[in-house]
């Protein structure tokens, strides 16, 4: 597969702070790369690096191959931060702005209105646009010349859960069609849903990076208590498909191997006759995976 | 082209643009139109401020005020790409910062050229009017004092763009360049003699549209060295193409 960017050791310092130190990292063509990291990690200085508006203090990048130009600019749709219109123009009219500026066609803009669902809205001013329409204009924007790589920053940031669910399934429809996708954000749940690669910053250092299912575990962990505990520990010593499992106060966390449910668990404690007072399903805190993350 | 074009359709719908064009256009009607009452030395200016051909002159001695105007209009222009942060977003979506700059540079031009063919509308209409001789000759007679403005008005909004460039905040970029062409530099000119002085550039940007009479109030007093406008003409266009390439620098160097 062709690598669409790669970074060598890109560095950036503002004053004293070191906001991304040597920081190498590959993005494939039609990956979902999860730019993962805490707010202040670097992510945001990162993609302006490789967008050419932040100057790297060291180390280059290279896209499709080649350093950045008017040419690669134009494979790449990007949105750094907030959406960046002017207020008092119309819809239509920001976006006439940003194809001449792409040098895109003018007749894919209704095109985009109506694909993010802002068909009917073409005619408001920025300014009258709720967060979730600005961000959605950001990203017909991003899209307008039918790029081959869409880099989004926090695209959520700040939405309601509508808005969110409404981004995401645009990502979600962009990435079917074969584009690559960089995202940054701070929201685990966000990288694990949308993400096919991530790379967790923090303090602008590289984490951890590789296929979603390697870095993030989407094991489940259960929680279970009884009228007595001691013969549940028991039997839990004998399962061979729980793989670990501990007492809390008047419950017992535990996690299954792959293939296992909260049903054979439930069905062979009650066939050695424990019947369980509670049992809950719950993801593992992807806060808690975060910190396992970055404290390696 | 395609930069031009791109300014057209964000200037044109912005409210704050004619508002200050309104303003110029208004403000600059009416002095023009009661500078024929001012008082000089007792006596009433009267209708001959309109005479052709010294009309021109002092017309552009008039617009000259008004630079300050277009400046200022500049600089929200420009300060305006930073605090909606469009001027990043066009250089991700494939800019150059030279373009970017260049593209303000061709706002000034524009500017200044409605500013000049506005005093062109306004000196015919007032000069018809008013004026004793209408002959061919008059009208055309001293008509360069127009270019001579036209230079200025882009001096004085290039200096403005530089400033805007600069500081990247509307307020303190027009303070900068309120502080700078009419407070620091005139006490510059007042520290060093007047051979040096009469080349620095508000000096010079002023040099180009002399004051009406200067040549009188030259006599009664010890001459002022300046220069005349067609002598300012060569170091304007140099501080012109000098602030231009400072502002891409500037943007060049720094993070958007």
């Amino acid at each position: 597969m062709a690598t669409v960017l790669y970074l060598d050791e890109l560095s950036k310092k503002f004053g004293s702070l070191q906001a991304v130190d040597r920081l190498t990292l590959q993005v494939e063509a039609g990956s979902i790369y999860g730019l993962l990291g805490p707010n202040g990690s670097g992510k945001t200085t990162t993609l302006g690096m490789v967008l050419d508006v932040i100057r790297p203090s060291n180390g280059s990048f290279l896209w499709f191959g080649r350093s950045i130009s008017k040419e690669t600019k134009q494979r790449v749709g990007a949105l750094l931060e907030t959406p960046n219109f002017y207020p008092y123009l119309t819809a239509e009219a920001n976006l006439q702005v940003v194809a001449d500026t792409k040098q895109a066609d003018h007749r894919h803009i209704n095109k985009m209105l109506d694909m993010v669902g802002l068909g009917t809205r073409s005619h408001t001013t920025y300014k009258g646009f709720s967060l979730g329409m600005k961000q959605r204009l950001a990203l017909a924007a991003a899209m307008l010349n039918d790029p081959e790589v869409l880099m989004l920053d926090e695209p959520t940031n700040g939405l309601d859960p509508q808005g969110i669910a409404e981004v995401r399934d645009l990502i979600t429809r962009i990435a079917a069609q074969g584009k690559t996708i960089l995202l940054a954000s701070h929201l685990l749940d966000e990288v694990e849903k949308v993400c096919t690669h991530v790379a967790v910053l923090q303090s602008g250092k590289l984490k951890a990076n590789g296929a979603v299912g390697d870095i993030l575990s989407t094991q489940d962990q259960l929680l279970i208590s009884a009228e007595e505990l001691a013969p549940v520990l028991q039997l839990l010593e004998r399962l061979p498909y729980v793989t670990q499992f501990a007492q809390d106060k008047n419950s017992i966390r535990l996690t299954l191997s792959e293939g296992y449910t909260s049903t054979d668990l439930n069905r062979d404690m009650f066939a050695q006759g424990i019947v369980l007072s509670q049992l809950l399903v719950r993801r593992k805190s992807l806060e808690a995976q975060f910190l396992e993350l970055t404290q390696k | 082209m395609n930069l031009i074009r791109t300014e057209l359709r964000k200037i044109l719908q912005y409210p704050t643009f004619w508002v200050i064009m309104a303003t110029y256009v208004l403000l600059q009607v009416l002095l023009i139109y009661f500078s024929s009452s001012l008082m000089v030395s007792g006596q009433s200016l009267g209708k001959s401020l309109y005479d052709f051909p010294n009309l021109w002159m002092r017309f552009s001695y008039i617009a000259y005020f008004f630079n300050l105007l277009l400046g200022i209009l500049v600089i929200v222009l420009i300060t305006d790409e930073y605090s909606y942060r469009t001027l990043r977003q066009q250089v991700i979506d494939g800019r150059s910062r030279a373009e970017a700059v260049l593209a303000k540079f061709y706002v000034t031009l524009g500017l200044a050229a409605t500013g000049t063919i506005f005093l062109l509308v306004m000196g015919l209409l007032f000069g018809l009017i008013y004026s004793k001789d209408t002959s061919i000759g008059a009208i055309f007679g001293k008509i360069d004092y127009l270019s001579y403005f036209f230079v200025q008005a882009v001096g004085y909004m290039c200096m403005a763009m530089f400033f805007a460039f600069l500081i990247r905040k509307s307020g303190l970029a027009i303070i900068a360049f309120l502080a700078w062409s009419k407070i620091v530099e005139p006490i510059i000119h007042y520290q060093i003699d007047d051979s040096i002085d009469r080349f620095m550039p508000m000096k010079v940007f002023g040099s180009l549209t002399p004051t009406p009479g200067q040549e009188i109030i030259d006599g009664l007093t010890s001459p002022t060295m300046v220069l005349s406008p067609g002598w300012a003409v060569l170091p304007a266009l140099f501080y012109i193409a000098l602030l231009v390439l400072a502002s891409i620098l500037l943007v060049r160097l720094r993070d958007l």
